[in-house]
Parts: structure tokens; C-alpha cells; sequence
């Protein structure tokens, strides 16, 4: 049981803040198709870095493990300002856009990866190696039955998630700029009504989203497997794509639909693990979270609304 | 893009070179491959080789252009063939994905439902003792109508259920992905290759290893059947009733329901014809050029349909042209890594450009036309 609150925790904090920055961007009426993207892009300028510094400062340092952090958020931004770009000033369909994007992202991030790893590093490899995270236990809490388990074994990065997570919902719902964003996604001929810049709030937000994806990862390279490669991140993008539809573009029940995707999973490990069964089997267990999401989806879908100007090009002309 | 707000040559050449509205949708995605051609050609040359020699190769590689020399057996054609025969699944995936766009859905699930059908048909087919004529044929069948219900199933749930189509492909992808996997490693594993077992020859669509005059070749049955499918959706597209509704669907849901169009039939119609072109695709990937299944991979080739529809305009003319373009860099970058010493993931960084500037298409038509439209008021304001 403890293993499942753990794993899962693991797995469904990283998704959920990648799923706040899709609803950012989405809620101010940009379709956001391009958080696989932009985690991958994010997660190899922080792994890169994290590289770098580890030769310098030796694995025991934790410095690294942060600057990864940072960096990951700053490249996930920065690469954002394309989708931006593209989407905003371009005019571009946004849905191949955030297509577009994705792909490339793939793809430049492999390349880089092998071509930096032989010419700078002298070593053909497709991958960065990280160092092992530190986990912590909160002392007296981890103690209590069952619910002990969330203060047990906790990565930094889910630490860092919450308190970002808390902020990022604060700025939504309670100030004014967030007023905006969801003005933005709703009515964007109000907002310029009202004198304010609909393309200015648009990129903002895209640029949260990329910065968020980012931190998710980094997050995934550091707690699936201690090591960045393309391979590690592919679908979770499209994971919280479909946690933040399931939560109706509101950040409350997305957290609800991040954490049933990563108990979800971690339990059905933990099943066949409990119950002996050949490593083949996981493979069946694996489609849970997809085949649960797909059943609620069915009940709840009906009154979903999406933001009424999502992916609805800006156009002062038009009314 | 600033070049063509300035008043020199560059931006008279622009406006000449794109400024005809008729050609606008060849002459710009041309111009974007153009471009991100010549970007590629920039970081080849930073990585210290020589982008012509590699441009080459890819070239080379497809058998479009002869190889310095080749292996006994093996000549151009071979090389021509193979790349037809990897070309066959990319023509229909495009189009799976083009049908659901111009309806005005977005059908990211073309590599699930491939390997659904792809799986299905070699269950079916491909392990049984059937013969030639009968097994091509319904190889092909059970691959059609195996990624028309998982297509269809898409549609439905959208139309029923309000479950947004990205969603739900993107589900049904992963849930495809481990049940095969899980089957494939329970029951059809070859224990060498770690994939599934091989189909029988007789139901396979690519004929392989036929000798014509001393030359070994592979030769694939689908590419015909490919070409006709094009022509095919491109004929329902202009010229029937069915295609007149799914565009108008794709352009204004609401205005097709006021105009009497049954909207929730067209959606689930055009997520049945994607899905069995899918399915198709599925058949020529898994039992043509390929022989088995690689358990727990979907192929790339579902996600790359997404970006050559979309260079091709969701056109079926213009995905043959398209999907031939992306295909060469595909099919040639092996051969490029190999000689030229370069990643053979800088083909699909190049990909990636192409797309990026094709998907700013928009932008471009719009700065032509402003520039254009300038230099006719300066030439109005001289005279």
C-alpha cells in the first residue's frame, strides 16, 4: 500500500503541474497540444546542465538536482515562445502547431543529445546520465498508518510541485492577471474592450505553460529513471492533455484526474507484483489508468465546456 | 520574414516568386521546404561535412539516384522498391488523417489503429495455412474493417459521449499498445527476434526477395492500391455528397446543422473511413514491409501522417507529393548516417523544419499580400 501512495505520488505530481500549464495556455484560448514538447525540450536543457555541472562539482553535491530544476523551467519557457510565436503573432492552426512542435522537439532533443554527447563529451551515447535524486521522510509524519506513506520517500521536485502548483492556482482564480488569462479564453473581444493586450496575456500564459512542462520533465527524467533520453518522457504530455479535459480545464478536479492516473498505475504494479504473476502480465495491467479514464470520461464528458475560445485564432476585425 | 517589408529587390522577388494567389498552395509549401532545406544544409555544414554530398545521400538511399556501388544482387531498383514499399503505409496513414481533418477532427490515433488492424490481420491471416489469392485479399479486408471500428469507436464516443477525439485516441493508442504487447509476449513471441512471429509468405503484400534479370527485389502490392485510395477520397471529396457534408462539418458544425446535415453521422462517418484507411496502412506496415510486430512500440509513421497531411494541405494529390518528400528523408537518412558519418536523427530534424515552416503558411500569404499590396499603392502613387 505504502509503495502504491509513494509511486503514485511520484508519477501524478509532475503530471498535474504539467497539466496547470496546459490549462493556463488553454483557458486563454491557445490549444495546447505541444506539453510533450515542451517538458522534452525543458527536461533536456535541465538534464544538460545537470550534466555539466556533476563533472565539475562530483555527484554528491545536490546543486545540480536544482540548477536542473531551474533550467528545465527556463528552456521549456523559452522553447514555448515558438508555440507562442506560431500561435499568437503566425496565426497558425494551433493544433498542427502544437503538433509541429512536439515533433521537432523529438527530434532536435535526440539529435542534440547524441551529437553533444560524442563532440563535447567524447562519448557516443543517447542519453545523459543524472545522478540518483535524495528522497526525504518527514520524521514524526511519516508514522501515521497510511497516510504516512505521502510524507515518505518524497522527492524534492514533489515538494517544489505543490508549493508551484498552490501559486500557480492562486494566480489563476484569485488575481487579476489570471482574471485576464480566463477572460482571454472566454471572450477575448472583451478583454480588448477593455484596454488590455490579448496577444500580451496569450503569450504569458503559453510561456507558464512551457515553463511548467518543463519542471514536469525534468521531474519524470529524474524519478523514472535517473537519466534523460528521449525515450523516457513520450505520451506523458498527451497524458495531461487528457487529466486536464478530464478536469474541465479547472485546476481542483485535474489534480483529482492526475492522481487517479498515477495510483492507477502504480497499483496495478503493485498487483502484479503482489500476486506473483510473470513480468508479461504488467502489460495488461498497464492499460488501467487509459481503460478508467476512458468509463469516467464517458459519465462526466457530457458536460464538459471548454473554454468557448479555445483555439480560436485572435482577430480584432472579427465580432 | 522582415525581408519583405523592405523596399528592395528581395521583397519584388518574393511577391513575384508567391505573390500569384492561384499557385499559393504548391508555391508556399515548396518555398518552406525550400527554406528549411537550406537551415539543414546550415547545421550539416556547422557539423563539418558537406550538405550537397549529403543531400546525396539521401537521395541515394531511396534509390532515386544511383549509389557509388552496390552489393551482388542489388541495384537502384531495389533500392526503389524498398523505399515504394516503405512509402505504401505512409500514403495511407496521411490520408487516414486528412479524411478526419477536413471533418474537423483530429485523429492523433492513426498508429494505434494501424497496429490494432496490423495485429488483427496477422492473427488471422498471416498465421493461417490459407493461400495466396485468398489471404492478400483478406488480409487486407480484416485490416480495413478491424481500423474502421477502432476509428469508428472514436467518432461514437465523440458524438455520444462528448469525449474529445485526442483524448480518446490517445487512450486507445496506450490500451492497443499493452494488450497487443501482452499477446504478442504470451502467445506469438519468436523467441529470437523478441517480436511477434513472422506471417506466412502467402498473405504478406510485399512480395520479397523476387529475382528480375539477376536482381533481387521487394516488391509491394499496396503502393497500387494506395495510389488508387488517394484518388479515391479525392473523388469523394469533390464529387459526392458524402464529401460536400464532411467538409462543411469540418468548417462550421453549427452551420451544417442549421443547413440540415446530420452532424453526428458525418463525425463518426469520417472517423470509420479514417480508421479503415488506418487499417490499411496497418496491413501494408505490419504485413508488408515489416513481417511481424515489435510488442509495446507504435510506429512512427501514425505521428509522422499527422505532419505530411498537414504539408500536404489534407489534399490526397498533394500527401502523395508530400508523403514522397518525408519519406526520402525517412527512408534515406540510414544510408546518409552510414556514409556521410552524420546522425541519422538529423533527417528528422529536418523533418521537423519542413513542418514548422509549413505551418506557417498563413503567415507568410499574409506578408506576401501585404508587401504586394504596397508596392501596387507606390507604384499608383508614382504614376
Amino acid at each position: 500500500m505504502n509503495n502504491v501512495i509513494i509511486d503514485g505520488l511520484s508519477f501524478a505530481l509532475p503530471l498535474f503541474i504539467m497539466a496547470i500549464g496546459g490549462i493556463y495556455s488553454e483557458r486563454s484560448g491557445v490549444t495546447n497540444l505541444a506539453l510533450e514538447g515542451l517538458q522534452g525540450m525543458g527536461a533536456f536543457v535541465g538534464a544538460l546542465v545537470a550534466y555539466v555541472l556533476m563533472r565539475s562539482m562530483g555527484t554528491n553535491s545536490q546543486v545540480p538536482y536544482y540548477m536542473a530544476m531551474l533550467f528545465a523551467i527556463i528552456g521549456g519557457m523559452v522553447y514555448s515562445l515558438l508555440h507562442a510565436l506560431l500561435c499568437v503573432k503566425f496565426k497558425a492552426n494551433q493544433v498542427i502547431s502544437g503538433v509541429v512542435i512536439n515533433i521537432l522537439a523529438m527530434a532536435l532533443t535526440t539529435f542534440m543529445t547524441k551529437a553533444i554527447n560524442r563532440s563535447v563529451f567524447g562519448a557516443p551515447s543517447d542519453k545523459f546520465e543524472l545522478g540518483v535524486s535524495v528522497r526525504w521522510t518527514v520524521p514524526g509524519l511519516s508514522k501515521i498508518p497510511v497516510l504516512g506513506a505521502v510524507f515518505t520517500n518524497i522527492y524534492p521536485f514533489e515538494v517544489v510541485i505543490v508549493v508551484i502548483a498552490f501559486i500557480a492556482w492562486y494566480l489563476l482564480y484569485k488575481t487579476k492577471f489570471g482574471m485576464h488569462v480566463r477572460a482571454c479564453g472566454d471572450n477575448p473581444h472583451a478583454v480588448d474592450a477593455a484596454g488590455i493586450d490579448v496577444a500580451k496575456v496569450r503569450v504569458k500564459a503559453v510561456m507558464m505553460s512551457g515553463a511548467l512542462s518543463g519542471l514536469a520533465g525534468i521531474s519524470f527524467a529524474y524519478s523514472i529513471s535517473a537519466k534523460f533520453s528521449s525515450g523516457i518522457y513520450v505520451g506523458y504530455g498527451y497524458l495531461a492533455i487528457a487529466g486536464l479535459i478530464f478536469g474541465n480545464w479547472k485546476i481542483l478536479p485535474t489534480l483529482g484526474a492526475c492522481l487517479l492516473f498515477g495510483f492507477a498505475k502504480s497499483g496495478g504494479y503493485q498487483i502484479v507484483q503482489n500476486l506473483g504473476m510473470p513480468s508479461s502480465y504488467s502489460d495488461l495491467v498497464m492499460i488501467l489508468p487509459y481503460v478508467v479514464t476512458l468509463l469516467l470520461l464517458m459519465f462526466f464528458s457530457k458536460h464538459n465546456q471548454a473554454p468557448r475560445a479555445l483555439g480560436e485564432i485572435y482577430d480584432k476585425g472579427k465580432r | 520574414m522582415k525581408k519583405n517589408k523592405r523596399k528592395n529587390p528581395a521583397g519584388r522577388l518574393f511577391v513575384k516568386l508567391l505573390g500569384n494567389e492561384r499557385y499559393q498552395v504548391i508555391s508556399i509549401p515548396i518555398f518552406a521546404i525550400l527554406i528549411s532545406l537550406v537551415v539543414g544544409a546550415v547545421v550539416i555544414g556547422i557539423l563539418g561535412k558537406n550538405p550537397v554530398s549529403a543531400y546525396g545521400n539521401l537521395l541515394q538511399g531511396s534509390g532515386l539516384v544511383p549509389k557509388a556501388k552496390y552489393a551482388g544482387g542489388k541495384s537502384m531498383l531495389t533500392d526503389f522498391f524498398s523505399f515504394m514499399d516503405y512509402w505504401t503505409p505512409m500514403i495511407f496513414a496521411s490520408l487516414a488523417v486528412a479524411v478526419a481533418l477536413k471533418a474537423g477532427l483530429f485523429n492523433i490515433g492513426v498508429s494505434g489503429q494501424m497496429l490494432a488492424a496490423g495485429f488483427v490481420a496477422t492473427v488471422i491471416v498471416g498465421y493461417s495455412t490459407l493461400g495466396a489469392p485468398v489471404a492478400k485479399p483478406l488480409a487486407i479486408l480484416i485490416a480495413a474493417v478491424t481500423g474502421a471500428l477502432v476509428g469508428g469507436l472514436i467518432g461514437f464516443l465523440k458524438y455520444r459521449f462528448n469525449i474529445n477525439e485526442v483524448v480518446s485516441s490517445i487512450m486507445l493508442n496506450y490500451i492497443a499498445e499493452y494488450i497487443i504487447a501482452f499477446f504478442i509476449n504470451t502467445r506469438f513471441v519468436d523467441p529470437v527476434s523478441r517480436q511477434s512471429k513472422a506471417v506466412s509468405d502467402a498473405s504478406r503484400l510485399t512480395l520479397p526477395g523476387v529475382k528480375i534479370g539477376g536482381l533481387k527485389m521487394d516488391i509491394p502490392l499496396g503502393i497500387i492500391l494506395a495510389v488508387i485510395a488517394a484518388l479515391a477520397i479525392k473523388f469523394i471529396f469533390d464529387k459526392t455528397v458524402l464529401g460536400y457534408e464532411l467538409k462543411a462539418v469540418g468548417a462550421n458544425r453549427n452551420a451544417s446543422r442549421y443547413a440540415g446535415i446530420n452532424v453526428g453521422k458525418n463525425m463518426v462517418l469520417s472517423m470509420v473511413i479514417s480508421g479503415a484507411l488506418a487499417g490499411l496502412a496497418g496491413a501494408t506496415y505490419y504485413l508488408g514491409y515489416y513481417a511481424s510486430i515489435q510488442p509495446r512500440v507504435l510506429s512512427s509513421t501514425g505521428f509522422d501522417a499527422i505532419a505530411v497531411s498537414i504539408l500536404g494541405n489534407s489534399n490526397p494529390i498533394g500527401i502523395l507529393c508530400s508523403s514522397f518528400l518525408i519519406n526520402i528523408i525517412n527512408k534515406g537518412s540510414t544510408y546518409m548516417s552510414s556514409t556521410a558519418g552524420l546522425d541519422a536523427e538529423i533527417a528528422s530534424v529536418i523533418t521537423g523544419l519542413i513542418l514548422l515552416f509549413a505551418a506557417c503558411g498563413e503567415y507568410i500569404k499574409y506578408q506576401v499580400k501585404k508587401t504586394k499590396d504596397k508596392m501596387e499603392d507606390e507604384r499608383r502613387n508614382a504614376a
